[in-house]
């Protein structure tokens, strides 16, 4: 795999929601960074509704549904439908496989009905755990690899948030380790999204349908979560900026194997990827504070392209279910932005959203597209390993943080992350003395299996 | 772009107008060995903490080491963090400092230290989301109960037979994700059924205090750090009733 060493976008001047340099086109015909934003709805389906095929498949049958009567309700033109694998649906290849077929079938009767563009995302849900199985050779693995090979059939677009290096995260970020957190990114991680993106890849060439991309939601959103608000006490977020800027190398490797966009919702990295890679990314912020809350609701919008909600579990709201509801706000969302580009004032309406949430926090600031876009360079001007360009990351993120005064960190935040760099500083030039270093150090924590990774 | 540095209409930094002026352990003991122990417990130094309690050990009981130096400088990290000075990176940090303290000294002992009480830990059958879990076995183990991990992923039978085996005062379950907590009210049921009505703790995520509060046993977690006080009530008596009235609704 050869590593990015040059950037799609020559300045973040030119990143702008909407409009990526390299668009994807669907087997349906929607065009993703095209020049729209366009919404992604993804309902989570209720407690209980997992017990039968039959009793799931009418809960996604409901809430896809819903979500695609409400755009010709309200006249959104346009809406991706993502559904993320619950652990029953990829466990049982053949569940996932109808519920595709299902969706499809339901975009395409609003295709001819109302002329909706309309696509479907599946994401396989990543069954196999670092602890327990071999991540390359295990029942599970099987199982994910199957499940990609039949919702390809039917879906547009196939993504997945994969686990790789979650054993030594959740170790480490407890811990406060940045060491720790670069080995399960750089190394762990790394190495297992190669061995997976390939054969996605592979899967969604035969199959004519789109390899998406994958997020470093399993590592950097438990970060960017834990560290929380402004009165929690997990972890710092100037620890939760610098796994984001490590993350994005990791989540990179996706597109580096093949992987074309759009890249996945909960992808708080997607900014620095769109910069590197150029391709359509999905983003959300404010509009997923019915999954979690985070302190950059509309800066992480700036250069999005298809707006999401990471995930609403289905249920009555007084406006109509909930995939009714965020699917109208999201096309809102997108009506609002696509308007600021049909006025041209799509640079005024981008630095709305950026001065909203720059110096509200470290996430906020790291996520805007200039600083996006340093990040993305310091990773391709690193391209030699893994390692060289995670390190370069997490070091040009904490020079962004340090060099700008507008920003306010804590004392204990930045105390912190003068600590984290101390500790990157003392960590070897080259990768495989950086391996050997995190061999003998992490070898005996539970669940950690080198052989996943093909270390030894 | 242009970039407003007057950000007052936009948005409220209310970390840095309570940020908790930085304070140290509090002075806990008079003899030089047991203090250094606390301070060591307290940086979350685990390599210190054994070198300090093995040097200890050759004057000192292990009794004397633990109640007078392991256990009240982890009391110090608890105090730190409630008053919002340390992150839970460093009570983690001196949990596992405190903890390989103690190793040392039931060494010497010979025996186990008497824990508080038996607490079983899991998540949800279906659900690999386990940090949640790690902090509060942190907490737990921190507080000087004894956890019984078992893990991610654990069918409702394993986690019942569990309970049956090792008779703990409390179970917790973690979720985040909504089709998984189902597990939670067939394992209470099915401890009910068995007249073994312990009080089962369930948060994470997805979980929330209408569903948990929802069937018998059930007591809502908001965070893992209400796990060692939820503890301490039962030690002192409370049925799982009192503890849901206590800390929900």
């Amino acid at each position: 795999m050869k590593l990015s060493d040059k950037m799609a976008y020559e300045s973040y001047a030119d990143m702008m929601f909407g409009t990526a340099i390299k668009p994807v086109t669907t087997k349906h015909g929607l065009v993703i960074g095209g020049g729209f934003v366009i919404p992604e709805i993804v309902p989570h389906p209720r407690p209980g509704s997992e017990k039968t095929l039959k009793t799931l498949m009418r809960e996604f049958e409901r809430a896809n549904f819903d979500a695609l009567e409400r755009c010709v309700l309200v006249g959104h033109p346009a809406i991706v439908i993502e559904n993320e694998h619950i652990s029953q649906m990829t466990n049982n290849p053949d569940w996932g496989m109808e519920i595709t077929i299902q969706t499809a079938k339901q975009i395409e009767e609003f295709k001819i009905k109302y002329g909706l563009k309309a696509a479907y995302r599946a994401t396989i849900a990543d069954i196999r755990r670092p602890d327990r199985v071999n991540l390359r050779d295990s029942e599970a693995t099987a199982k994910v690899l199957e499940s990609f090979e039949k919702c390809a059939e039917a879906a547009d677009i196939i993504s997945i948030e994969s686990l790789g290096g979650k054993e030594i995260f959740d170790y480490s970020i407890i811990r406060n380790d940045i060491t720790g957190i670069l080995f399960s990114e750089a190394i762990l991680g790394g190495r297992d999204m190669e061995w997976l993106w390939t054969r996605i890849v592979d899967i969604a060439e035969r199959k004519k349908c789109i390899a998406g991309g994958d997020t470093d939601c399993a590592r950097s959103n438990t970060a960017m979560f834990m560290a929380g608000g402004f009165i929690s006490k997990d972890i710092p977020h100037t620890l939760a900026a610098l796994t984001r800027a490590i993350g994005a190398a990791r989540t990179l490797v996706a597109h580096e194997c093949g992987a074309t966009g759009p890249g996945k919702d909960c992808g708080y990295e997607n900014p620095i990827l769109k910069a590197i890679t150029g391709m359509p990314m999905s983003m959300e912020g404010k509009s997923s504070a019915c999954a979690h809350p985070d302190l950059c609701g509309n800066v992480i919008a700036a250069v999005c392209d298809l707006w999401s909600n990471e995930a609403v579990a289905y249920h009555n709201m007084f406006g109509g279910t909930t995939p009714a509801v965020f699917a109208e706000i999201l096309g809102y969302d997108a009506a609002a932005m696509n308007s600021a580009v049909a006025l041209g004032f799509q640079k005024e309406f981008q630095a709305c959203l950026v001065n909203s949430d720059r110096y509200r926090g470290p996430h906020g600031f790291i996520l805007s597209p200039d600083n996006a876009w340093h990040i993305g360079k310091a990773i391709v001007e690193n391209s030699r390993s893994m390692y060289a360009r995670s390190k370069a990351a997490a070091f040009k993120c904490a020079e962004l943080l340090l060099g700008d005064p507008n920003l306010r960190i804590t004392g204990y935040e930045k105390e912190s992350l003068l600590g984290y760099l101390k500790v990157l500083e003392s960590l070897p030039d080259e990768e495989n003395d950086f391996i050997d270093l995190c061999m003998r150090k992490y070898k005996n924590v539970n669940g950690f299996k080198p052989d996943s990774y093909g270390l030894q | 772009m242009k970039y407003s540095t007057d950000t007052s209409g936009i948005f409220t930094r209310f970390d840095m107008e309570i940020e908790v002026t930085r304070r140290s352990i509090r002075r806990i003991s008079s003899d030089f060995a047991l203090q250094a122990i606390a301070d060591c417990v307290a940086d979350g130094d685990e390599e210190k903490t054994e070198e300090a309690v093995k040097e200890a050990l050759e004057q000192k009981d292990p009794l004397e080491i633990i109640h007078e130096g392991l256990i009240p400088g982890m009391n110090e990290v608890s105090r730190l963090w409630d008053e919002g000075v340390y992150f839970l990176p460093q009570v983690i940090l001196s949990s596992d400092a405190m903890m390989a303290g103690i190793k040392l000294c039931e060494q010497k002992l010979g025996k186990p230290l008497k824990k508080k009480g038996k607490i079983i830990t899991h998540t949800a059958e279906g659900d690999i989301h386990d940090i949640g879990q790690s902090i509060v076995n942190a907490l737990l183990n921190a507080d000087g109960f004894e956890v019984i991990n078992l893990g991610t992923d654990v069918p409702i039978d394993v986690v019942v037979e569990a309970c049956l085996a090792h008779k703990p005062i409390m179970l917790t379950g973690t979720a985040l994700m909504t089709t998984t907590m189902s597990a939670f009210p067939k394992i209470a049921a099915k401890l009910k059924s068995m007249n073994f009505n312990i009080p089962f703790v369930c948060g994470g995520g997805a979980v929330n205090e209408e569903f948990v509060t929802g069937f018998d046993l059930g007591i809502w977690g908001k965070e893992a750090s209400q796990a060692p006080a939820m503890a301490g009530d039962i030690l002192e008596g409370a049925h799982w009733q009192e503890l849901r009235s206590k800390w929900n609704g």
